[in-house]
């Protein structure tokens, strides 16, 4: 039987009640390292999703884009000239690292898998325990940290601007940092605006899923059964106050935005000590945040394993049977998690359904699209 | 605390005053603060890990008897640090005060929160662990921790009481005790209690939270409506 869906009631009312504000204003092209000459960019927010706030100092404009992506490919980013932010950001593995731990070129592991880079321009806060709250924040760190691309900045910088007088460069980065931002003098806020700005135009929303909300596909049968399950209550209601043998993944993956995050912090019973890491709480200095790490989009979650902060899972299957166990208990974990009730309780079918509703988010056409893939 | 939104400009004198409110936190009439134990009607030791909940509409009534009210739709976080909430309120004198708890019906469901700015409380970012779908719309008090079923035991049970629909909204009126004079171009400031020790006992109706530790009641069910019952004679109001 076809699927179909239930399109969002879009009350003029929304329009009522709604006010200006100065934050959602729409970026202006009046900062120093704004050039005016640049193409402005029109972002295409997709059906169902929110707006997305451009910070005020840098809009985006198709030369930012461009030397933004430039920049993430550019393995002269790194102490040793071989790796770039997409080293540890695969494409084909929904720009995440199919490694649990990505490694540096000094050998060394990071202690956190890399998250993937996707829709995050809608995201409130960067890394798994929120401490970066702009993507500009967030792109300094990679570049100097001794464990990942170990260059530090000012030498980083060098090497761009070297460029304008090298005969065998293939790029002239102060060229290219000209049009865009009217200086030639490169600096590290000028590198992280002009990558973030290409970070923001990694949109995916071509999923089957998206296909069937815009009413163009039809989910199978198995597929809307997970959809169904996604939605519901957890637990078998003898046991689990308010149960309905669903799979609970709505309350912190839910469909509002069509974000599949929360983008907030939880603890989803991996463990029951947080010696190891402390997660947000390392961050926001709260006892309460201990073990808490950010709700990852399951938008192409069929493609970004391994799974959770630590990548402790390599299948989507056992992820599924760690939340139909419950999890873990400790003083911090999620209420939503079943640990005191005997977990989900989902059979072997409803956990193929689920999986298979899973899949139906994998965006192909976004993790092959030209424009994201490396230009060097 | 997040909110969005301004006057009906049919109540907006040209110049108005503004109200500040403290959003203080009690149990059983202590001051209290989200992440610290306290104890139950039945010696549960417990901990409130998170509250939340929405207000909308905001209303003050003038000495005439006529009510001024806000569009604004406010969000309490008691585990945030920001404890105030700001409203323009044209200037007069005041006796009492009424507010919802929850979201009206009129845009409780069937808008999409996408639909928003960001910065609304309404809004997929403002609204993150607010919102249930679109059918069947916002959670409109979340009271969230641990608990233990006896006193000297690790706080490990947990208790997550989502109350919300359209049948749970409940309206809270607060008679003023000495009245609240606004004055033009001023800030009044006023105190906005929550006792959360009440949201589960009252002389008329007590939850067991070993007995019924959970409601999500985007289905309707009577637990969360009984909270919301709880939770109506839980406020106080003091100017200061």
């Amino acid at each position: 039987m076809a699927r179909y869906p239930i399109p969002f009631i879009l009350s003029a009312f929304a329009a009522m009640v709604m006010t200006g504000c100065d934050r959602c204003a729409d970026p202006v092209c009046d900062t120093p390292d704004c050039n005016p000459a640049a193409t402005p960019f029109e972002l295409d927010i997709p059906p169902f999703f929110p707006p997305m706030d451009i910070p005020q100092d840098n809009p985006l404009t198709e030369e930012g884009i461009a030397l933004g992506r430039l920049l993430f490919w550019e393995k002269e980013l790194s102490a040793d000239g071989s790796m770039s932010c997409g080293s540890c950001h695969l494409p084909e593995a929904g720009f995440a690292d199919p490694n649990p731990y990505s490694t540096g070129i000094t050998g060394a592991q990071g202690v956190r898998n890399a998250m993937a880079l996707i829709n995050i321009g809608w995201a409130p806060s960067y890394f798994w325990d929120g401490r970066a709250v702009t993507l500009e924040e967030q792109i300094l760190e990679p570049v100097s940290h001794p464990d990942e691309m170990a260059l530090p900045w000012p030498d980083a910088v060098d090497r761009l601007q070297a460029t304008e007088n090298d005969v065998n460069a293939i790029t002239n980065y102060p060229d290219l940092f000209e049009v865009a931002f009217t200086q030639r003098s490169i600096s590290p806020e000028l590198v992280t605006k002009a990558i973030a700005q290409f970070l923001r135009t990694m949109v995916s929303a071509n999923s089957k899923f998206d296909q069937w909300r815009r009413g163009e596909v039809s989910l199978t049968d198995e597929e809307f059964a997970g959809y169904e399950m996604f939605l519901r209550e957890g637990g078998d209601p003898e046991t689990t106050p308010g149960g309905q043998f669903g799979a609970d993944c709505f309350h912190c993956h839910g469909e509002a935005g069509l974000q599949f995050s929360d983008y907030l912090f939880r603890n989803n019973g991996l463990d029951s000590s947080f010696a190891a890491d402390a997660g947000h709480a390392s961050v926001s200095g709260n006892p309460l945040d201990s073990g808490r790490f950010k709700t990852p989009t399951l938008r192409n979650i069929a493609l970004t394993g391994p799974y959770m902060h630590d990548g402790r899972f390599n299948t989507l299957e056992e992820v599924i049977d760690h939340y139909n166990s419950g999890g873990v208990p400790s003083t911090t974990v999620d209420p939503f998690m079943k640990y005191t009730t005997g977990g989900l309780a989902l059979s072997t079918v409803q956990k193929d359904q689920l999986l298979a509703f899973l899949h139906t988010l994998t965006d192909t056409s976004f993790v092959s699209s030209p424009q994201f893939l490396d230009p060097h | 605390m997040a909110s969005c939104g301004i006057f009906r400009s049919e109540d907006l004198e040209p110049i108005p005053g503004t109200v500040r409110f403290e959003t203080a936190l009690d149990w059983d009439g202590q001051a209290y603060a989200v992440g610290n134990i306290a104890t139950d009607e039945f010696g549960h030791p417990l901990r409130l890990d998170n509250l939340q909940m929405y207000l909308a509409p905001i209303e003050f009534r003038s000495t005439d008897g006529t009510w001024t009210s806000s569009d604004d739709v406010f969000l309490l976080d008691y585990s945030e640090n920001d404890k105030y909430l700001t409203l323009p309120l044209p200037a007069g004198t005041y006796d009492a005060m009424r507010f919802g708890m929850g979201i009206p019906s009129e845009i409780n469901t069937d808008i999409d929160p996408a639909s928003y700015p960001n910065d609304h409380p309404l809004s997929v970012l403002g609204s993150a662990g607010m919102f249930w779908t679109w059918s069947s719309g916002y959670i409109f008090v979340k009271y969230e921790g641990k608990f233990a079923l006896e006193s000297g035991q690790q706080l490990i049970e947990p208790f997550s009481y989502h109350c919300g629909t359209d049948a749970s909204y409940r309206m809270v009126t607060l008679e003023l005790a000495s009245p609240l004079e606004i004055q033009r171009h001023e800030v009044t400031n006023a105190r906005l209690n929550l006792d959360a020790s009440m949201a589960l006992a009252s002389e008329t109706d007590t939850i067991n939270i070993e007995v019924d530790p959970v409601t999500h009641n985007a289905g309707g069910d009577s637990l969360g409506g009984r909270m919301m019952d709880l939770l109506v004679n839980a406020w106080s109001i003091e100017i200061l």
